[in-house]
């Protein structure tokens, strides 16, 4: 697992995370967007990945580098965008740093975190942060 | 729900569940294949659950709530982790939906979710905005 470093700040980027981007298929899910045919006649690619699947992606790295710190002082805002992704699809996830404030004994580290494509389109955008 | 269906009868302040979940290892272990997660120390050292595994029940609980609802995709989502979840206990989610919009042509329903353990004590606070597709 990933350790803050001491000397990192606004500019820098924490480590990535990959992932191949998988999914399983339900014809009978309740939500007709994971299934190729639906998913198809609504323009995307196919079945769509879940958005909460492509969150975990995110949480993972951020877990990674803040550690158990995260379960009580995480906080991420994201939006969806670019039509998601589709199993197989080959996602990074980045966090760049943007604010480092410190506060008496606590310092809160916010974050601009993306999850991109192979062929670097973003698909998830957003902010995220956390005291450590 | 009222007797009209569809998004326009969805009232705000509806609520969504509440789903009662244990968290026993199985489940949890289930989930962190299905999000490919890799940091299994934090499963079997230190009986945690991988944080935002129960965040896929949160579309769950809505599709059962809301019949008419035949696909979604999320817009936005927000959470604020406060505790960490411990494999083993149980957990429970309220939704309510907090508001609903049209906007170009496309209907959108805003929902909040608090996870709560057995005490009552809030782990996860959540909004997720998402596309509703009838």
């Amino acid at each position: 697992m990933e350790q803050k470093e001491n000397s990192i700040g606004p500019g820098d980027e924490i480590p990535i995370l990959n992932k191949t981007a998988y999914m399983p298929i339900d014809p009978q899910g309740r939500n007709a967007i994971h299934t190729d045919d639906y998913a198809k006649d609504f323009g995307m690619r196919g079945a769509l990945i879940g958005g909460s699947t492509l969150l975990s992606y995110v949480l993972e790295m951020l877990y990674r580098y803040f550690g158990q710190d995260w379960f009580g002082h995480g906080k991420i805002k994201v939006s969806f965008i670019g039509g998601g992704a589709i199993n197989g699809d080959k996602l990074t996830a980045h966090g760049l740093i943007t604010a480092v404030e410190p506060g008496g004994e606590e310092t809160r580290m916010t974050l601009d975190v993306w999850l991109e494509k192979q062929d670097q389109a973003k698909i998830l955008v957003g902010q995220a942060s956390c005291v450590c | 729900m009222p007797e009209k269906s569809g998004f326009e009868a969805i009232p705000i302040g509806f609520e969504v569940g509440p789903l009662e979940l244990t968290l026993d290892e199985e489940t949890v272990r289930e989930r962190a294949e299905l999000i490919q997660w890799e940091e299994e120390k934090l499963i079997s050292e230190f009986g945690l659950v991988p944080p935002g595994a129960t965040v896929v029940h949160h579309a769950h609980m809505k599709f059962d709530a809301l019949p008419d609802l035949k696909a979604s995709i999320w817009a936005k989502s927000e959470h604020e982790f406060i505790k960490p979840m411990k494999v083993g206990s149980t957990i429970t989610i309220r939704g309510r939906v907090v508001d609903k919009y049209t906007r170009r042509g496309r209907n959108y329903v805003v929902t909040e979710y608090e996870t709560v353990d057995e005490s009552g004590e809030v782990l996860l606070r959540s909004v997720e905005t998402g596309l509703y597709v009838e």
